[in-house]
């Protein structure tokens, strides 16, 4: 499975029961992840989408239902090899403490067999991809790391094999809010580059808009109630439950998936100018700052409160209020 | 379960010595300096009385000191090996078995036998088996073991599961997990249950005298019987070194065993 | 075994009844005045140098020091400035114990959150006021377990003392050794270890409820 970005995960009617528990944690759950799609299980803690994630490296053992990765079933394969070919970072990290950061990193790799010296260039590599400077951390040990320091350390970890797959389970949890927002703009960038089918875990919608290529919402025993795009979601939520946890401000949250681009109008401006790549909500933003006033777009044109209203669908003068 | 040393009834000091900074600590050299003082001062004290007396000289003399010290470090270094080539294992294959009642059963009858006074086991193994060399080892590993066997349940035990959970996530098997992860983390704990192991069998062996297995037991014995305060005086000092040099030798192992990042 | 009768530790407990109970009177009497004598000196110790680094390492380093001691050669130590019996036994025993009780005070007292402290100080309480209405009510289960390890380590410790004349069960234990070969050499033995850890696991049975009676629902584990 290995030196290819993405594979197809398939989970069909995959229900998980524990002992002594009168309801399924999981029931029936089916899904299909392209390769390449981050796929973010997002619900209220206890609605099994961790379990759900879990089952995919077989850290818990489906109890009914097939799981399969590009069309092997995984619960023919060893599992752990299954686990080598699946990149798995947690919320607490769970990095080795009495091991130096190129160690922790090397684990997989390790494990696999690879040569020292392969090993040695990929853990290098590895470690400049999550942007920590390997001639400074290579030898430390993680507690000497900064709680975001050491996230981008289980990241390098489990990206280190080049695993086809990754299950992230709360990865960024643990983390202040303006460190989180940082890693996961890395993360989004790291994806763009490296195209892993990944299954991400979080209980912050924010996050799954924000990261997303498909989001399931999940309700109890891991029920799927809806399974789309962040920008269909906001726009169409397919049920009263999904409406509440989008919560308030679906349509700003939706402004912020939107490039500049879908809203230019041709134009004169004054004020400071926005790059087309922007998102719409910084350019809202960026109309209230200038009292309003329409604002220009670098490469010509431009943007107001009617042409971002007109791209949205909905006035967004009566936004906020 | 977290290993909390001050909560830990059943031990006095099994805890992992927190000698971290730097090597040059007040602890380092504080033991040996100690160690010197008291057979510096034993010296000066026996050399500023003069020549023993007949009585005296049966046991102040080189050659008998030195059989009696031999014995006693041998006694208890034996034992404590033993100890932890049976106790660690022991506590390994505890630790992997599903069943809590298991391990439970264990720390409690690792706490009533901490209650045994040790007098007691070696002198009723001597009744039940005979004196000897052989009963004095079989009753110091007996009074060893539960320190060891304790730490090294508890010291897997406290291993963060989220831990264990990303190395077996990273497809370790579990014989790996065990080797690469788990005992090297536990190394500090079960090392501290050796070391109070260690402190046991020279404590023990002391008592041993009792029942005919030499060491310096022997020597604070002839003094008392004799009323020969000097003879008793040097018998406890010595053996008080020992144990405090073994110790000291335990705790800098610990150090140097410890897994750096920890 | 065959030269002892087991099935004659029934009469030969009978029959000696009164000696084993006024031996261990005798046994819990010197554990329960030396703990105390350590309690008294330990923790007033551990609230001296809790706060004071260098004191309060230097006495729990001294207090381990003491422990590493085998018992045999601390009681040993204590006979030619205290003699036989009772004293060395006394004093021996409440050195033993320091180590667990100043050490569990020192740590119970520091446990205590800097948050907590904190906000005790921030209401105007004075250090002392502090010390006693709130560090020393957290710290109590601690340094409660502090004098439970103390305890037990004295029942042990206080069976060899026999040896040097002192008192307790330790008696019975020495006489089965010194009648090797006879009769009732084991019934001797087993009955006074026997004795030794019903006692210990009574004081124990005894900790735990002093344990629950004394600490605040607050904190209760």
């Amino acid at each position: 499975m290995a030196n290819k970005t993405g594979a197809t995960i398939e989970l069909l009617n995959v229900s998980k029961v524990y002992p002594n528990q009168p309801e399924p944690a999981v029931e029936n759950f089916t899904m299909t992840i392209n390769p390449g799609e981050l796929v973010m299980l997002v619900g209220p803690s206890g609605c099994g989408k961790t379990t759900t994630m879990k089952m995919i490296n077989r850290i818990i053992e489906p109890s009914s239902g097939s799981i399969k990765i590009d069309g092997q079933d995984i619960l023919t394969l060893d599992q752990n090899q299954l686990r080598r070919n699946i990149g798995y970072v947690i919320q607490q990290i769970g990095l080795f403490p009495h091991m130096t950061i190129a160690e922790n990193v090397a684990v997989v790799p390790t494990l696999l067999g690879w040569s020292k010296d392969k090993i040695r260039a990929r853990v290098a590599e590895m470690l400049e991809l999550v942007e920590l400077d390997p001639s400074v951390f290579s030898n430390r040990y993680p507690k000497q790391l900064s709680g975001g320091q050491q996230q981008r350390v289980g990241v390098a970890r489990a990206l280190s094999a080049d695993p086809p797959v990754m299950l992230m389970d709360e990865p960024f949890g643990a983390t202040d809010p303006i460190t989180r927002e940082r890693l996961q703009a890395e993360f989004q960038q790291l994806q763009a580059n490296i195209g892993k089918t990944i299954v991400f875990v979080t209980h912050d919608f924010e996050e799954a808009i924000k990261l997303g290529d498909r989001i399931a919402v999940l309700s109890k025993r891991s029920k799927i109630e809806q399974f789309d795009t962040p920008a269909n979601i906001l726009a169409n939520p397919a049920s009263e439950y999904v409406a509440s946890f989008i919560g308030e401000g679906a349509a700003l949250k939706r402004l912020a998936l939107m490039r500049v681009d879908s809203a230019v109008e041709s134009g004169n401006a004054t004020g400071p100018a926005i790059s087309r790549d922007e998102n719409l909500r910084v350019a809202l933003d960026s109309v209230v700052l200038n009292a309003g006033r329409p604002v220009p777009v670098v490469g010509g044109g431009r943007v107001s409160i009617e042409s971002i209203s007109a791209a949205l669908g909905i006035d967004v003068s009566r936004l906020g209020q | 379960m977290t290993v909390q040393a001050t909560e830990n009834v059943s031990t006095s000091y099994s805890q992992p010595s927190d000698r971290r900074g730097g090597f040059y600590t007040a602890k380092r050299f504080g033991t040996p300096l100690l160690v010197i003082a008291a057979l510096g001062g034993l010296l000066l004290f026996l050399y500023s009385r003069g020549e023993p007396d007949k009585i005296e000289a049966f046991a102040l003399n080189w050659d008998y000191m030195l059989a009696k010290i031999d014995e006693h470090i041998r006694i208890s270094l034996f034992s404590a090996i033993v100890v932890a080539l049976i106790a660690i294992p022991m506590g390994i294959v505890i630790s992997r078995s599903k069943s809590r009642i298991v391990s439970a059963v264990v720390l409690g009858l690792a706490n009533v036998g901490q209650a045994t006074p040790a007098v007691g086991v070696i002198i009723l193994l001597a009744l039940t088996f005979g004196i000897g060399w052989a009963t004095a080892v079989a009753a110091l590993v007996i009074y060893g073991l539960l320190p060891v066997l304790r730490n090294t349940i508890t010291g897997i035990a406290q291993i963060d599961p989220n831990i264990t959970e990303a190395a077996r996530g990273m497809g370790m098997r579990p014989l790996q997990v065990l080797f690469k992860i788990e005992l090297p983390l536990a190394v500090p704990v079960i090392l501290a249950g050796f070391r109070t192991a260690l402190v046991f069998s020279v404590g023990v062996a002391t008592i041993a005298t009792f029942i005919n297995a030499g060491g310096l037991g022997e020597v604070i014995v002839v003094g008392l019987k004799l009323t020969r305060p000097a003879v008793l005086l040097t018998g406890a000092i010595v053996v008080s070194c020992i144990a405090l040099l073994l110790d000291w030798l335990a705790g800098l192992a610990e150090d140097a065993l410890r897994p750096k990042g920890v | 075994m065959g030269k002892y009768d087991l099935s004659l530790i029934w009469p030969f407990f009978l029959d000696k009844l009164d000696e084993i109970i006024e031996l261990s009177t005798e046994h819990v009497l010197v554990v329960l005045i030396s703990v105390l004598l350590a309690t008294i000196f330990g923790v007033s110790l551990g609230l001296f140098a809790w706060d004071k680094p260098l004191l309060r390492s230097a006495s729990i380093a001294t207090a381990g020091v003491i422990l590493t001691i085998p018992s045999m050669a601390l009681l040993a130590l204590m006979i030619p400035t205290f003699g036989l019996g009772w004293v060395p036994t006394l004093i021996a025993l409440a050195l033993y114990s320091l180590l667990p009780i100043v050490r569990n005070t020192v740590v119970g007292l520091r446990e205590v959150p800097e948050a907590v402290m904190e906000s005790a100080r921030g209401m105007g309480m004075s250090p002392l006021r502090v010390l006693l209405s709130v560090q020393m009510p957290i710290a109590w289960p601690v340094i409660l377990t502090g004098l439970r390890v103390a305890t037990q380590l004295a029942i042990g410790i206080a069976s060899i003392a026999a040896y040097v004349a002192g008192p307790g069960l330790g008696v019975y234990i020495f006489k089965g050794l010194s009648m090797l070969g006879a009769k009732n050499a084991l019934n001797f033995a087993l009955t006074g270890t026997v004795m030794i850890i019903i006692i210990a696991l009574l004081f124990d049975a005894l900790f735990i409820l002093i344990k629950r009676l004394t600490t605040s629902r607050g904190i209760r584990g």
